[in-house]
């Protein structure tokens, strides 16, 4: 049942496994929207939908995906949609439940936002990982060829859409939007240089639309009921709901769909039952591990919205709430963050690769005792001078959280470094000989 | 397209003009301002920005851009030594330090090091970092050529680009990733390619050293000495490393007219061989026994004089265009015998050739840049002239030209063609003119090909000296050119380094210097009746068998391993009264010499070449000769001078200058107008001169002969003519046999030991169906035979190979296929010596 707090358009009748086959979602008015759009609808009507919705892409960055639709040429050239399933950042996991409830749902949206960018052809780029989400939108799609909602010719319309799923490798840095092409068209998952973005120049050098899984699961709904509607959730700039990935110390951990603006405080204790008893919040991470840390002074009294979440300093990125209670040890915290990235950095661009890697080495100096406070600032010091230096923003997601979490929190991490002989953690130990890389060869 | 607009921008308070659209750090470089760059190269082709070096303030751009992928537009005001951009620059060079080890003073690239220059002008100058460096087993071999140090390696991708979009191998790649990434190869097999050795260049650290060059110098001991590799058509530039007046490496001398600024591995690591053992040092008398220069020169000059009257030959391989110049003028001067020449059989006619060098007609290398359409013709440029092959390469991946491809065999850049058209061994010519015909709409079997090259735009055709080697080759080529429209301009792929040089210096039997007739040359005594017009190089073979000829003159060529034809060789040299050879190195040929006079390497000579697209260029001297060597151009004229005609030319000034009053084409080129980069003839005022000595028909009178052939042939295969109706017997087992030169054959893998490991072995290429009826199959040993010949090879099935037809190397020291040529396509036998090991 649905907390009070909540409110449920994304997850609506998620609660039913009958949701996942083409005949429940029909049950529930499912591809209606799709009839509509495809019957009736032209692109600059679809397009215009979006775009006055106010829809923030769900990915991370949010941007205007309307606007973003609207960036791509028109003409006679292939134009494509990437669907980014590539959902890996530590404390998101909102993508995983939408398309295992509801893939028609994000297979009807894509259709549309395919019409709204006059793309031919679509992809899901789902995380290997995914393996039974990738099965259960295989069957959907299949489902859907089946009942002429893709393929040649849908619904007698002469309109075409190719849809494919694709599961990805394994590696974070795909879900970085030129990535993920290049990972789509067969190369090394690396990220492109940009400009040109991929809106003029993406897959196979063709114009690419590429929008976050929740994005589009949002698409049918607006275009069935009007960017009006849609703007009626949220605030005046975070229009609608969105699905909040509760983790850490909570004591119910999981999805919550919210209006956008809703009190941060209703998210993690009403909604997710705040922390142990006994315990408080320490500080939190408010939209994935990449998104600066708040503290519970700072962070706990915000509305979580976009803008609000960029005025304290910090981001909503892809809605993804970490909760660090009293027990969590912030200095460990920052080390295991920066762990995440320094093994995820794809390597082409020397900020991100040298940064994420020394940063790792002076955290574990750190959490060792054998760290100084000079180095905090010299932790400091290396955040700054990889933020903003990359090609792509993987250095900046470590350094953005690594140096809040210095910044906010030093007496912790002196405390840290002159405890650390009692405090010592066997596993972070770094005994004997240095590992010497590609020993195979 | 547009020109691109001249546009002007400011960077640090200077006004910098600028092409609109150049990258940024172009730009800076032309206004004498300097932004550090680690993986960028505009010779790998786009911008990657993976090494943020170049990071610059533009103003109105918050965040700092990468230089080297920004272009500039009008007004655009640029900082690069703000504090913001300091601090950044500073940063990236501390990061790139953080797991390069300092281990400079024992680092081959020390002294010469990109990033110990940038370390030192942009970087921190203090370390903070006091943590753990990542580690490699180290060094560890790449390929056999090239060591590879992963731990100094700062991953900026160049390496990588060149193999992966230049060379288009694909075999280098960046495996795991993040601070774990390193280059290697799938399954760390060697990386074994015929341009490799470029990224040992590219690379900006110590990362990839050559094995020929690890901890052979310092760079303060070494001098770097400008030449030209003249170990193939395609002279590239470069720059030999000296150390103690000995090569010690060879770099590329970027010209963008010429190489591109790439090297294939022949010319960078075929410096070996200028110290091998088999170095002829000085000079030698019959049976190898040492001499000096006087008593040499005495018997050389007495052999020649006793031949009878106009039965001396000369026959010019490895030599510059005054070495040529002088051979041809010892012969035609001194001895009276119009017998010279610089082909390995035969060829053009004089006014063919003269029309063939029409500067409107000539294609110069960079014209392949931006060609529409490029037309291979008879001629593998991977095998023949390796640099155009990377050059084609790239008009096709980066400016989306069209490739035709027409051979007998399979070449290295089919896999790039729109087009492909295989003729018979032999059928160059024929097909030729076939195609010709066919751009002007008959229908016959290069009626596809011409399809093709219908609207072609501008088209370079590069083709192959033995196209035009049989009677009426150079004819349908111009033909060719014609039906190809204005646009179209021709490249050509000689069998010689020098071929043109050669040529133009008058080593031809109907042509003196200049390609003018040989009636002005041939004023000298003692022969003044002597005829005109001298015997071919497979004539003067005859000759000397038959005794027409008695005295042979050979300069830098070794008929035993690279004319058609050896049996015959064998016999024409034996049968030969007196034998002057000069000659680099011991070969099959010295040792049937009487007299063996030593030959200087590029690296050592002093002189002009000419490249196949007319650009004049200079090959100086940059290391010392071993032994007793003394300058060619001094010897020749020493012995021109024992022979009674004393030419005064003794020196490279003197020959030049004589070769420029000889050839009117050149005679606007002098030492500075070659400069560095060389000049092609064609750009310069004289040009008109070749037209001008020209006497020859109409173009309709010279293709009188071409109504012979069975034109309007329908027979889709390439194979029109099919051997046995050539009156060649085509027995069961007997396939036509086609050849062709390796890249690696020769004594360039023999004499070279880093390169030995590349040798090949004889291999005989089929097509699957002939395999099927000869029940053949890879790795089998068999006997190729015609005609009392027979060599060895073994069975390489190649689906691309057309029936009927098979291929062996030419050149190689065991089983050269030279043995079973005799002038024409020959059908071959073959019997199977042994199965395949399993």
């Amino acid at each position: 049942m649905a907390h009070g707090l909540e409110t449920r358009v994304l997850l609506e009748h998620a609660e039913d496994p009958g949701l996942r086959t083409l005949d429940g979602y029909k049950g529930y008015g499912g591809y209606a929207t799709l009839e509509k759009a495809y019957r009736e609808m032209e692109q600059d009507e679809v397009l215009k939908e979006l775009e006055d919705s106010g829809l923030r892409g769900r990915g991370g960055a949010g941007f205007s995906m309307g606007k973003k639709a609207s960036f791509l040429p028109r003409g006679e050239m292939a134009k494509y949609l990437c669907c980014n399933a590539d959902e890996s950042e530590p404390g998101a996991f909102k993508d995983r439940e939408l398309m295992q409830r509801n893939p028609h749902q994000l297979i009807e949206g894509i259709a549309i936002a395919a019409l709204a960018a006059d793309a031919g052809h679509a992809f899901i780029f789902i995380r290997g990982e995914y393996d039974l989400q990738a099965d259960i939108l295989d069957a959907a799609v299949a489902e859907a060829y089946e009942a002429g909602y893709l393929g040649e010719n849908i619904l007698g319309t002469h309109r075409d859409l190719e849809l494919v799923v694709h599961r990805g490798a394994g590696a974070y840095i795909c879900g970085e939007e030129t990535a993920l092409l290049d990972a789509l068209e067969g190369k090394r998952g690396n990220p492109r240089l940009k400009p040109p973005f991929p809106a003029v120049q993406g897959l196979y050098g063709g114009p690419t639309l590429i929008n976050n899984v929740e994005t589009l699961s949002n698409v049918p709904r607006i275009v069935a009921n009007g960017a009006e509607w849609f703007k009626g959730f949220g605030t005046e700039q975070s229009p609608g709901t969105k699905v909040v990935s509760i983790s850490g110390g909570v004591r119910r951990p999981g999805n919550y769909e919210v209006e956008l603006g809703v009190p941060t405080r209703e998210l993690i204790y009403g909604l997710a039952g705040g922390p142990e008893p006994g315990h408080e919040v320490k500080a939190f991470y408010p939209g994935g591990s990449s998104s600066p840390v708040l503290t519970a002074e700072e962070g706990m009294d915000l509305p979580y919205s976009f803008e609000a979440m960029a005025e304290a300093g910090s981001m909503l990125g892809s809605g993804s709430i970490i909760v660090a209670d009293d027990r969590v040890s912030i200095p460990h915290m920052a080390l295991r963050t920066a762990r995440f990235y320094h093994h995820e950095s794809c390597g082409k661009c020397t900020p991100c690769r040298e940064g994420t890697n020394w940063t790792v080495k002076m955290l574990e100096r750190v959490v060792r005792g054998e760290a100084t406070p000079m180095d905090l600032d010299i932790i400091s010091s290396v955040q700054e001078n990889i933020m903003g230096h990359c090609l792509c923003v993987l250095g900046d997601s470590m350094a953005m959280p690594v140096s809040a979490m210095v910044r906010k929190f030093r007496p912790e991490f002196e405390q840290v470094i002159a405890g650390a002989a009692e405090t010592l953690d066997p596993h972070l130990v770094v005994q004997g000989p240095p590992e010497t890389l590609g020993a195979s060869i | 397209m547009s020109e691109p607009r001249e546009i002007t921008l400011t960077i640090d308070g200077r006004e910098v003009s600028a092409t609109e659209g150049e990258m940024l750090h172009d730009a800076a470089r032309k206004g004498d301002v300097e932004i550090p760059v680690f993986c960028y190269e505009p010779k790998l082709g786009e911008p990657v920005g993976a090494c943020r070096m170049c990071l610059v303030e533009i103003e109105g751009i918050p965040k700092l851009q990468t230089s080297c992928s920004t272009p500039v537009r009008e007004g655009m005001v640029v900082h690069t030594r703000t504090e913001q951009v300091k601090h950044a620059q500073s940063a990236v060079v501390e990061f790139l330090l953080v797991n390069h080890p300092l281990d400079c003073p024992v680092c081959d690239k020390g002294g010469e090091c990109p990033l110990q220059d940038i370390t030192q002008g942009w970087g921190p100058g203090k370390s903070r970092v006091i943590d753990e460096k990542r580690h490699f087993p180290k060094p560890v071999e790449l390929s056999p050529l090239v060591a590879i140090d992963r731990e100094r390696c700062i991953l900026c991708y160049r390496c990588v680009r060149f193999s992966q979009e230049v060379s288009e191998d694909a075999e280098l790649q960046l495996l795991e990733r993040g601070d774990r990434t390193f280059v290697g190869t799938y399954d760390d097999r060697p990386y074994v390619a015929p341009f490799h050795g470029n990224i040992t260049e590219l690379c900006p650290v110590g990362a990839l050293t050559n094995y020929t060059y690890r901890f052979r110098a310092r760079p303060w001991d070494i001098e770097q000495a400008g030449s030209v590799c003249t170990l193939c058509p395609s002279q590239c530039n470069v720059s030999f490393t000296v150390r103690d007046e000995k090569v010690k490496r060879v770099l590329g001398r970027d010209n963008a007219e010429v190489d591109d600024g790439w090297l294939c591995d022949r010319g960078r690591y075929g410096f070996e061989m200028f110290a091998d053992e088999s170095r002829v040092d000085g000079p030698r008398l019959k049976g190898g026994a040492a001499t000096t220069w006087e008593q040499a020169i005495e018997t050389a000059a007495l052999g020649l004089l006793r031949a009878g009257e106009g039965k001396v030959a000369a026959i010019v391989g490895d030599a510059s265009n005054e070495e040529a110049f002088l051979v041809q003028g010892l012969l035609r001067e001194a001895l009276g015998s119009p017998h010279v020449d610089s082909r390995p059989s035969r060829g053009a006619g004089r006014e063919a050739l003269v029309r063939l060098a029409q500067p409107a007609l000539a294609a110069k290398v960079s014209d392949i840049d931006d060609a529409d359409t490029i037309l291979v013709l008879g001629t593998d440029p991977l095998h023949s002239s390796p640099i155009l092959d990377l050059r084609i390469r790239k008009a096709i991946r980066r400016n989306g030209a069209r490739l035709a491809v027409a051979t007998e065999r399979p070449t290295a850049l089919d896999g790039g063609a729109e087009a492909i058209a295989r003729y018979a061994p032999g059928e160059g010519t024929h097909f030729v003119s076939e195609l010709a015909a066919a751009l002007g709409g008959t229908e016959n079997v290069a009626a596809p090909l011409a399809e093709s090259l219908r609207e072609a735009g501008k088209v370079v055709v590069v083709w192959g000296e033995r196209v035009a080697r049989d009677g009426g080759g150079a004819e349908a080529l111009l033909e060719l050119a014609a039906a190809l429209g204005d646009g179209a301009g021709l490249l050509e792929v000689p069998d010689f380094a020098n071929a043109r040089g050669l040529r133009e210096a008058g080593c031809l039997p109907d042509a003196g210097p200049g390609l003018a007739p040989t009636k002005s040359a041939s004023t000298g005594i003692p022969a003044a009746n002597a005829p005109l017009v001298g015997k071919s190089t497979e004539e003067i073979r005859a000759g000397l068998e038959s005794g027409e000829i008695e005295s042979l003159l050979l300069f830098g060529v070794d008929p035993l391993r690279d004319f058609p034809d050896t049996p015959a060789w064998e016999a024409a040299l034996t049968a030969c009264e007196h034998l002057v050879v000069f000659s680099m190195h011991k070969t099959a040929t010295t040792a049937k010499a009487d007299v063996v006079l030593p030959l200087e390497t590029h690296a050592e000579k002093d002189g002009t070449v000419t490249h196949p697209d007319g650009r004049l260029q200079r090959v100086r001297p940059s290391a010392s000769r071993p032994g007793d060597i003394r300058p060619n151009i001094q010897v020749l004229a020493e012995l021109s001078a024992t022979l009674g005609h004393d030419t005064g030319i003794d020196s490279q000034p003197s020959a030049f200058a004589a070769l420029r009053a000889a050839v009117p084409f050149y005679a606007d080129i002098d030492e500075s107008a070659i400069g560095g980069r060389g000049v092609r003839w064609q750009d310069t005022p004289a040009a008109a001169a070749p037209s001008a000595a020209a006497d020859v028909g109409s173009p309709s009178e010279r293709f009188a002969h071409e109504a012979n052939g069975p034109s309007g042939d329908s027979n889709p295969t390439p194979q029109r003519r099919s051997a046995s109706e050539e009156g060649l017997p085509a027995a069961a087992g007997s396939l036509t046999l086609g050849t062709y030169r390796d890249l690696w054959a020769g004594p360039i893998t023999e004499l070279n030991p880093p390169l030995r490991f590349l040798t090949p072995r004889q291999r005989l290429e089929l097509s699957p169906v002939d395999a099927e009826k000869l029940d053949l199959k890879t790795g089998d040993r068999v006997r190729v035979g015609q005609n009392g010949s027979a060599v060895e090879a073994t069975v390489q099935i190649k689906e691309r190979v057309s029936e009927g037809v098979c291929f062996l190397a030419e050149g190689v020291s065991i089983g050269n296929a030279n043995a079973l040529l005799n002038g024409g396509p020959v059908q071959v036998e073959i019997t199977k010596l042994s199965e395949a090991r399993a």
